[in-house]
């Protein structure tokens, strides 16, 4: 009996190792997207497209831990030899790692309403998958109580009285601190990616790579740097220590949603966690106070892109995807309503309804923008070596002089 | 009577230790009926209504991304091809290597059981790039596949496996087999027949051990099978409600639940047996 | 003649598929790993497929870069520290299971389950715990509002986050080691007690001439296999503390508990260096070895001295 038994285990294994191992090839398209949130969208729009087109779509959103995930699906893909047709970079950097095999969709129609497309030497590469923004998002009720006008924090000496009064009531506006930010090592991405830009663009006119090009040859800028340098210790000063020094993403944007505290250091990426914690109050972005002069936008582009892979054996049905996205009414529904994103493209008159999002909306309409420049430094300098020297500043374990040493010591390394 | 005190109060000590020891998996249980706001509000908190319990295990259960039954089936498939032939090889390999006792078959040993310090992260990215290329040469698809990632398992678990039953096998008496030679049964059959069944402390012992860590496991299927394609462990599934920056505890902790119970109950179930398998197998090295 | 010709056929049949599967799977990944470790590898699309030799390029650089040595350091203290808290526990531990509690058998079942599930699970599960339950029992509990403090948090230091890490191991790993030692102590057969009791020696020192020898049998074993799991942490590391926080070391600032797993995967993947990765677990591989050889070497000359 126990041999039977074995024999057919032994039959069983077999033919799950060499009876799974032949596979058809689907003549369709994959997309591999870094956004696991808005799978379950993505995933019946793709389907939807299948009907219309007759092309079948694979959709993986990869996910998971931090942002470097995508990337090294993309890796083993590429190893295995199953690179996806369509597939995200994050601006200049990803670009040139997978240049090669990166197509040219400099002719594509959509380019007409687009203004945020990736390009590279005056070609373009990538579809902008939305628009996102951040600045200073703030409650707008608890600003009230405390009698700002949340229209006058565009300084650092603005910022900085503001602050001083919500602090001296707190027990009056029942918060725990001030603003919501996160510096712990889970989060550098927080200080060393975003709190990082208003460095490189706050104040210059959208495009302006001039501080950019300056760190990046290892020339820094003492004036900006000390004035940035002023408020992000006054943005350390004023933060909740516990989400400050080991809060991740939900404590953060969980204090802000339960109105612990006025303001909040991230994008509009956060309406979908708002409405999640059923959020009853106002909110807005207000732009950063990084300079002592008056800086009056917010930081505003198309952070991620869809690039169509060159050795793709259905370009045109990879083509046709992007380019339904933007010109037939699903897209749109699928871009606004479901995915609840900003699109990118002038053509979609939908309103998203995340307050954040209709925020960066208002600002964009005014055309006061500045850019994310971020981008040009690379994951390593940004991660390993300034994410933990916010996070030192942010322990209180090292001081501002020191911390502008730091920083300094860092850019001049990247000559 | 002071010692009976003494030990009811060892004994309560103990169970007090015990409670503490098992509080992360109440901290699970609890925030799995919450949703995501909550579970990372008022994670202490005892839920408002269990029933969200259910909710979340639907939501999980349905979600398109997740696939639950045929991740389920996936895990479950290459689990037990992998633990039936984690012990049927290395058990086989094991008793020719005791029963040889010649210097190659030394060498062997000490191979095998070295290339336990051997550290995942340096064979893990050459790993795919040379089953990429045994695929170009040859058409065996290990990328993607049930025999790949099989395969990579036997490959990083035959060497505690074979440590294991090598150190059992030293301790049965040579008398059974030579009795069998005499009557003239075959080597393969005095194996089969005699050896084998007498190993089964060590053969649970080894799915136990083996098992918890293929059913967790999360780098190998991500670099093997990847993300999102035709075949997903449950560990993978789980980690598509972890986005970059978002991440979906509520339904993270309830798929940790799910994944853990059947687990649980295996283990209970077969506990008697493990432990003594354990117990049997762990020290004879 | 053949008999011994009967049996080394089917020595080589046994041994085969065991072998191929080695081969496959570990040795040849393993020298194309050390191959790449002196190229400038990269599995993406930017080198194009062509391999330049760099020589020791990736090993000089890995040796003067300030978070690898002081991942280098932290994996010993953390390695040194996990193998002795897990031990000792694992012992005491074992001789509570074995004595004649009533419960016994619940807690061994109890102590090994947290070894049911995976490490990454753990780790976010106790970041909670840190973060939050600890402040929570600090607000509510009279005499430890010390716990409340945001200073006082146990992972925004890089000496209480490695003691964290310590936790979490052990608590993930002892009851395994546990079970060893039980089995070391059950091993002993009941008569020998007996026989020492009727000799005249007391609880004590049946205790220590009898059990600690036992014991020290499983050591090498348990040592082994703590030593190699400590050094290899990864899943803990990047779920709990994912290396912070940040500390300085040879004027550069670094994150102060990235151990030498996680400080090659990043190498690796963050900073898309693989073949650089590749060289630093080549380092992380031979130090490996040493010690582990060490350390058996060691374990065994005591075994016979005892």
């Amino acid at each position: 009996m126990k041999r039977y038994l074995t024999v057919a285990v032994l039959l069983l294994a077999a033919a799950v190792l060499f009876g799974a191992g032949q596979r058809e090839s689907v003549q369709g398209i994959t997309l591999v997207q870094n956004k696991p949130e808005i799978d379950a969208q993505l995933q019946n729009y793709g389907s939807l497209w299948t009907q219309n087109s007759g092309i079948p779509v694979t959709i993986k959103s990869v996910g998971g831990g931090s942002g470097a995930d995508m990337g090294q699906q993309l890796r083993a893909d590429f190893a295995a030899g199953e690179m996806p047709d369509i597939f995200v970079i994050a601006g200049i950097e990803d670009y040139k790692e997978w240049e090669s095999i990166i197509l040219d969709l400099s002719g594509e129609s959509w380019n007409d309403v687009t203004s945020v497309a990736f390009t590279h030497d005056g070609r373009v590469y990538g579809f902008p998958v939305a628009i996102e923004g951040w600045g200073l998002a703030y409650n707008a009720k608890l600003l009230q109580q405390a009698d700002i006008d949340p229209a006058a924090l565009t300084s650092y000496g603005a910022y900085k009285a503001a602050f001083e009064k919500l602090n001296s009531m707190k027990t009056q506006l029942g918060i725990d601190s001030v603003v919501s930010m996160a510096a712990s090592a889970d989060m550098g991405w927080v200080t060393a990616h975003h709190n990082f830009n208003s460095l490189l663009s706050n104040g210059l006119p959208y495009g302006d790579l001039s501080v950019v090009n300056d760190l990046l040859a290892g020339r820094v800028n003492r004036q900006r740097l000390s004035e940035y340098a002023d408020w992000v210790e006054l943005l350390f000063r004023y933060a909740d220590r516990t989400v400050l020094t080991t809060g991740n993403y939900d404590a953060q944007v969980g204090a802000f949603a339960a109105g612990r505290a006025v303001f909040l250091h991230q994008g509009n990426w956060v309406d979908p966690n708002m409405a999640e914690a059923k959020v009853t109050f106002d909110m807005g972005f207000a732009p950063h106070g990084s300079m002592h002069a008056d800086t009056d936008g917010i930081f505003v582009a198309a952070p991620s892109f869809y690039v169509i892979n060159k050795n793709s054996k259905n370009i045109e049905g990879a083509k046709r995807f992007l380019n339904d996205m933007v010109y037939t009414e699903a897209g749109h529904e699928f871009m606004v309503d479901k995915a609840l994103m900003l699109p990118a493209f002038t053509n979609v008159d939908r309103m998203p309804t995340g307050q954040l999002s209709r925020s960066v909306q208002k600002w964009a309409a005014n055309d006061k923008l500045y850019s994310w420049s971020q981008y040009y430094f690379t994951n390593e300098f940004r991660d390993q070596t300034l994410a933990p020297i916010y996070n030192q500043f942010a322990a209180g374990r090292i001081n501002k002089a020191r911390f502008i040493e730091l920083m300094t010591v860092a850019f001049e390394g990247l000559k | 009577m002071k010692k009976r005190y003494l030990a009811a109060a060892a004994e309560a000590l103990m169970v007090l230790f015990l409670i503490l020891f098992l509080y992360p998996f109440i901290i699970v249980f609890i925030n799995s009926a919450k949703d995501s706001f909550s579970v990372t509000q008022y994670p202490m908190r005892l839920p408002e209504h269990w029933g969200q319990l259910l909710v979340n295990m639907r939501s999980i259960i349905v979600s398109p991304n997740i696939r639950y039954g045929s991740s389920f089936l996936s895990s479950v498939m290459i689990t037990a091809a992998s633990l039936v032939l984690l012990t049927i090889l290395p058990s086989q390999a094991a008793w020719v290597l005791v029963r040889t006792k010649t210097r190659v078959s030394q060498l062997i040993f000490m191979v095998l059981v070295a290339a336990m310090v051997i550290p995942f992260q340096i064979v893990m990215f050459p790993l795919i790039s040379w089953f990429r290329l045994i695929f170009d040469v040859t058409g065996i698809r290990l990328l993607r596949s049930y025999t790949g990632i099989v395969l990579a398992y036997i490959g990083f678990g035959l060497s505690l496996s074979v440590f294991m039953y090598h150190g059992f096998i030293k301790g049965i008496p040579l008398e059974l087999e030579e009795a069998a030679t005499i009557d003239g049964s075959s080597q393969p059959g005095i194996f089969y027949r005699i050896i084998f069944p007498l190993l089964a402390p060590i053969h649970a012992t080894i799915c136990i051990l083996h098992g918890i860590w293929i059913w967790n496991d999360f780098l190998l299927p991500l670099l093997v099978l990847g993300r999102g394609n035709r075949i997903q462990t449950l560990p993978l599934a789980v980690a598509n409600f972890a986005g970059a920056y978002v991440k979906q505890w509520d339904l993270i902790l309830t798929a940790i639940l799910m994944a853990m119970i059947p687990v649980i109950i295996l283990f209970l179930a077969a506990q008697k047996k493990i432990i003594k398998g354990m117990v049997a197998g762990s020290i004879k090295g | 003649m053949a008999a011994r010709r009967r049996l080394s056929m089917t020595f080589w049949i046994f041994l085969a598929p065991v072998l191929i599967a080695f081969m496959m799977v570990i040795i040849i990944p393993f020298f194309i790993g050390v191959f790449y470790s002196f190229t400038d590898w990269n599995a993406t699309a930017r080198t194009g497929g062509a391999l330049q030799f760099v020589g020791l390029k990736n090993f000089t650089d890995s040796f003067s870069d300030p978070a690898f040595i002081h991942a280098s350091i932290m994996t010993v203290i953390y390695t040194v520290i996990n193998v002795f808290v897990i031990n000792v526990l694992a012992v005491a531990l074992a001789l509570v299971v074995t004595s004649s509690l009533r419960l016994r058998n619940l807690y061994r079942v109890g102590f090994f389950i947290p070894y049911l599930i995976g490490g990454l699970i753990l780790g976010y599960l106790w970041q909670f715990i840190f973060n939050n339950a600890i402040p929570a029992v600090g607000g509510f509990l009279p005499g430890f509002g010390f716990l409340a403090d945001p200073n006082n948090l146990v992972l925004s230091r890089v000496g209480s986050s490695i003691a964290a890490l310590v936790i979490v191991g052990t608590w993930q790993y002892v009851g395994y080691i546990m079970m060893i030692y039980v089995a070391a102590i059950e091993a002993v057969p009941e008569s020998l007690y007996e026989a020492a009791r009727i000799d005249g020696a007391s609880q004590w020192q049946g205790f220590r001439l009898i059990m600690v020898p036992m014991i020290a049998q499983a050591f090498t074993i348990t040592m082994f296999l703590t030593l190699v799991n400590s050094f290899k942490q990864f899943d803990v590391n990047y779920a709990l503390t994912a290396g912070g926080p940040a500390t300085m070391f040879m004027d550069k600032s670094i994150f102060g508990t990235e151990l030498l797993a996680l400080n090659i995967y990043r190498t690796a993947f963050v900073s898309n260096n693989l073949a650089a990765g590749q060289a630093r677990a080549v380092v992380f591989f031979v130090v490996l070895v040493i010690i582990t050889v060490i350390q058996v070497r060691i374990n065994k000359s005591k075994e016979i001295e005892l």
